[in-house]
């Protein structure tokens, strides 16, 4: 009798699975990322043939909510760890870039990545700290940790308490002076949904899934729990920093009470789960329903508290019937167009 | 030394109502599980009952607790049926149900918002403004007659929940669900009319808070963190352990705003929430919970 011969066996499988996955990804419509893409690339063109500032402000505001919220489904959707206290990163973000552009004039659009890796430091060591609490305990303490980071920004006399500090403008018309903002945020949401796309399609995501369903079977199957939530916690903090420097310059100041509002990781959380808490698509979709939403709302309706009113319609029905999301709901009932299967 | 007196007292009287307004909180955690986000801003909801009531009648405030506490129970009872009758038990919703809530809080408090705007408002009764003073120690006769009434409203709900056939059926809930189940209590009816209770008490908060700190409809989200530490803090639906923590953090809380400005008394009890959650998830006075 022979021995088996494992290696071809193996050798045999891995083809198997490698056709499998080239299947899938062709079946991918990789055509439409890459037209929106393109899309976007131009529209500022526009600018040419008249004032569409409000377009291009409206894109701009599309693209960093589709990164904040792809970004927050990376540990709220995959891992399963709701956050409502996402903003902090926002915020502290918006404020290290801000005051190197404040202090030595470094445009935030180059600051931004550094702002970036120091607040998913940052993450990571919160989330060794927090990501010892597990479900409604954990939401509780991210809220908690919200309020804190609130204090002690509108008490920290550096940066001016709760009175802020003002950021020069770029030496720009206004025609042109939401361009370099705009492409920033293009990048950064093209790499955020990128990023989001490769872990849900890698080792890294099946972890983290895997320690969404059941985290002890995860841990005694041989996963390092503690360490993947953490790096989770880095990634997903990374993004949203570097939306909050980039933001920060934006708005040519800065604030704690427009970063540290709750109102913020609200509609970061509620865009998610949206769209569909888990899913690749749902965050994006998310965003432009609801900023769409919100647009026109304020439009027609005026005043701002009808817009928190509908906000926490929208979450309550969602949450109660819908708790899938629109991605997740079509995928259950097999109706989800091919365009947005991206799982 | 009197100084350290006077802020002692202070503390105190704030802590009785705090811990009046965490009740509502701790009861109806303790029973379902359910950590209701909403239940700061349905205190505010109580504190606008009030307010209309002082403003339009001239009705006392502390006169007008039964009817705040009514009002809100069918609340209560309506948010109940609509909402959370799935979600009362279940734990693997409970994430999902901290979002519900908080939506619900954000609902009411749009609400609130579009009909009063978010002004400053505060019920003037006499007391409110007026203080009994000895020597060099003053107690400020509106925060003692709210920390009297929330001594006397937690005192009655301790005698209702401790020497009552419902409130046998109440704890029995709390402490093991299945097996007062299997005797014979209607949880469902039990999670009903806690909830509804939960609410009503939330009501009578309200009616207090109306004059002791101005309120308007977005208040609530500074609340929200500080009744969460008395929840926790005092173990996860204990109720004596909530009203301790809410005598002890307020008087640490009253300190620290005296010796560090008040701005940063609120940081006491959002601390104490995230080192609690992270030492001791059971807090202090409680006993491990065991995860299902």
């Amino acid at each position: 009798m022979k021995n088996l011969d494992v290696s071809k066996i193996r050798e045999t499988r891995k083809i198997y699975d490698e056709s499998i996955s080239a299947t899938r990804s062709l079946e991918r419509p990789i055509w439409l990322p890459t037209i929106i893409v393109g899309v976007l690339l131009v529209v500022p063109a526009l600018q040419f043939f008249g004032g569409y500032n409000y377009l291009l402000h409206m894109l701009l505001y599309v693209m960093m909510y589709s990164a904040m919220a792809s970004s927050w489904n990376i540990l709220g959707g995959y891992t399963g760890y709701i956050s409502l206290g996402h903003n902090v990163f926002f915020c502290i973000g918006g404020y290290f870039s801000g005051l190197i552009l404040a202090y030595f004039r470094i445009s935030t659009l180059i600051t931004a990545p550094l702002a970036g890796v120091v607040v998913a430091i940052l993450g990571f060591l919160v989330g060794l700290i927090a990501i010892k609490m597990r479900g409604p305990t954990f939401i509780i303490s991210s809220i908690a940790l919200l309020m804190v980071a609130r204090i002690l920004f509108d008490n920290w006399d550096f940066v001016d308490g709760s009175n802020g500090i003002t950021l020069g403008q770029l030496d720009m018309t206004a025609q042109w002076i939401k361009l370099p903002y705009y492409y920033a945020f293009l990048v950064i949401a093209v790499v955020t949904i990128y990023t989001s796309y490769r872990i849900k399609h890698s080792k890294f995501g099946l972890h983290l899934r895997a320690i969404s369903q059941d985290e002890v079977k995860a841990e005694s199957a041989g996963i390092n729990t503690w360490l993947y939530k953490s790096i989770a916690f880095a990634i997903s903090a990374f993004f949203v920093g570097a939306c909050g420097a980039v933001w920060g310059e934006y708005l040519t100041f800065l604030r704690p009470n427009i970063f540290i509002i709750l109102l913020i990781s609200v509609n970061m959380v509620l865009m998610c789960i949206l769209g569909g808490k888990g899913t690749v698509a749902g965050p994006i979709i998310g965003a432009i329903l609801i900023i769409a939403f919100n647009e026109t709302s304020v439009a027609f309706l005026g005043t701002s508290e009808i817009n928190i009113l509908s906000t926490g319609l929208i979450m309550v029905v969602v949450i109660k019937f819908y708790p899938n999301g629109i991605v997740g709901t079509l995928a259950r009932m097999k109706k989800l167009p091919r365009f947005l299967n991206w799982d | 030394m009197d100084n350290i007196i006077q802020i002692i007292i202070l503390g105190l009287a704030l802590g009785g109502v705090y811990a009046l307004m965490a009740s509502g909180l701790t009861l109806i955690f303790g029973v379902m599980r359910i950590v209701n986000l909403a239940h700061p801003i349905f205190i505010i909801v109580g504190a606008f009952i009030s307010f209309w009531l002082f403003r339009s009648y001239g009705l006392d405030p502390i006169l007008s607790i039964p009817i705040t506490t009514i009002i809100l129970f069918v609340i209560g009872l309506v948010l109940y049926k609509l909402l959370f009758k799935r979600e009362a038990a279940e734990a693997k919703y409970s994430e999902m149900t901290v979002l519900l809530t908080f939506g619900v809080a954000l609902c009411v408090d749009g609400f609130l918002g579009t009909l009063f705007s978010n002004t400053q408002r505060v019920t003037t009764p006499g007391y409110a403004i007026d203080a009994f003073i000895f020597d060099e120690i003053f107690i400020p006769k509106g925060q003692l007659y709210a920390g009297i009434a929330s001594m006397i409203i937690i005192g009655a709900l301790f005698l209702f929940l401790h020497y009552s056939r419902f409130g046998y059926a109440i704890r029995a809930t709390t402490q093991n669900r299945a097996a007062a189940q299997l005797k014979g209590v209607n949880v469902d009816f039990v999670c009903l009319i806690t909830f509804a209770i939960g609410l009503g008490l939330a009501g009578a908060a309200g009616a207090l808070v109306s004059y002791i700190f101005s309120f308007f409809p977005a208040k609530h989200w500074d609340w929200i963190a500080i009744l969460l530490s008395l929840v926790v803090l005092g173990g996860m639906g204990k109720m004596l352990g909530m009203i301790v923590a809410a005598l002890v953090l307020s008087v640490i809380a009253a300190f620290v705003g005296a010796y560090f400005g008040a701005s940063w008394s609120g940081i006491t009890f959002y601390l104490a929430l995230f080192l609690i959650l992270l030492i001791r998830p059971e807090g202090l006075f409680g006993e491990k919970i065991e995860e299902s």
